[in-house]
């Protein structure tokens, strides 16, 4: 039996997409740096993939003129949290360990895209892979790794939860 | 975010958190992000303190660890330094302290490509050199 057969069962998959992505605005919104930078979820992704609209108080290098460093730092470890925070987790939010960023090409004034893949997820520790493109998937402009501690045992000592 | 000083090839940035600046609302801690866009300035600056010259640099790569939670402290610094320059890669630390404390609450790691000019660079010097 194909599940296109029944117009029912179908629309599962869909709702289940506009749901996540849903959960993710709602997520981001509560960020209050996200906020600032401006940054949104893309509505018809499949999986996370974060915008980061340009606008000239995000230039790093006014010479290039090319977006601050630290920018494309912050639309990645947003990414990955809002990738790391799972579906009945509210209540468990995820803290950043590390961040480790790989510059591939200058990153031009212009909208900037993140995505996020779950490359492990732990009992406690969670390892995303993100990539930021500007004009095309295929020519990034920066792919970073970044581990986030699940925060269901001790927040306060890292270390030790690991 | 503020430059403090410059002494020898050591950089020290402060930076007051903001409200918008939370990682969440309903939390006092700085978002990571904060963290990473200081440690990525003062890890540049302290290239070109370094090197004592302002040729364009690019970063290669970045790693920031999160120690320790940021909440409830009036100002950061951040100081960097750069251990090792080779021709053309300069290789700097940096450390994050809440003020007044002696553990750092951030540290990083990064690499930057030195003589980074370009096609465009140039081109932009020209224009800014013409008008």
């Amino acid at each position: 039996m194909s599940g296109t057969a029944n117009p029912a069962q179908s629309s599962g998959p869909a709702r289940d997409a506009a749901t996540d992505i849903q959960r993710w605005q709602t997520l981001l919104e509560s960020i209050p740096y996200a906020r600032h930078l401006g940054l949104e979820i893309v509505p018809d992704s499949t999986g996370v993939q974060v915008h980061l609209p340009f606008r000239e108080a995000l230039v790093g290098n006014v010479m290039l003129p090319a977006l601050h460093g630290g920018v494309l730092g912050a639309l990645i470890e947003i990414t990955a949290r809002i990738a790391a925070q799972g579906e009945d987790a509210m209540e468990c939010r995820p803290r950043i360990l590390d961040c480790n960023v790989d510059y591939l090409r200058s990153a031009r004034t212009q909208s900037t895209f993140a995505s996020a893949e779950i490359v492990r997820r732990g009992r406690r520790v969670v390892l995303v892979r993100v990539t930021c493109w500007q004009d095309r998937i295929t020519a990034p402009v920066a792919s970073a790794r970044v581990q986030l501690l699940l925060d269901t045992v001790s927040a306060a000592n890292p270390k030790e939860a690991r | 975010m503020q430059v403090i000083g410059v002494e020898g090839e050591q950089v020290c940035m402060r930076l007051s958190p903001q409200s918008w600046m939370r990682a969440d609302d309903d939390v006092q801690d700085i978002c990571t992000s904060v963290l990473y866009s200081l440690a990525d300035s003062a890890s540049g600056l302290a290239v070109f303190a370094a090197v004592r010259e302002l040729k364009p640099i690019a970063t290669l790569d970045l790693r920031m660890d999160y120690l320790r939670s940021t909440a409830g402290h009036p100002a950061l610094l951040a100081t960097a330094y750069c251990h090792h320059l080779s021709e053309e890669v300069a290789f700097v630390r940096c450390e994050i302290h809440a003020e007044g404390e002696q553990q750092p609450v951030a540290v990083s790691n990064a690499t930057f490509m030195r003589g980074t000019q370009n096609k465009r660079f140039q081109a932009a010097i020209e224009r800014a050199g013409g008008a």
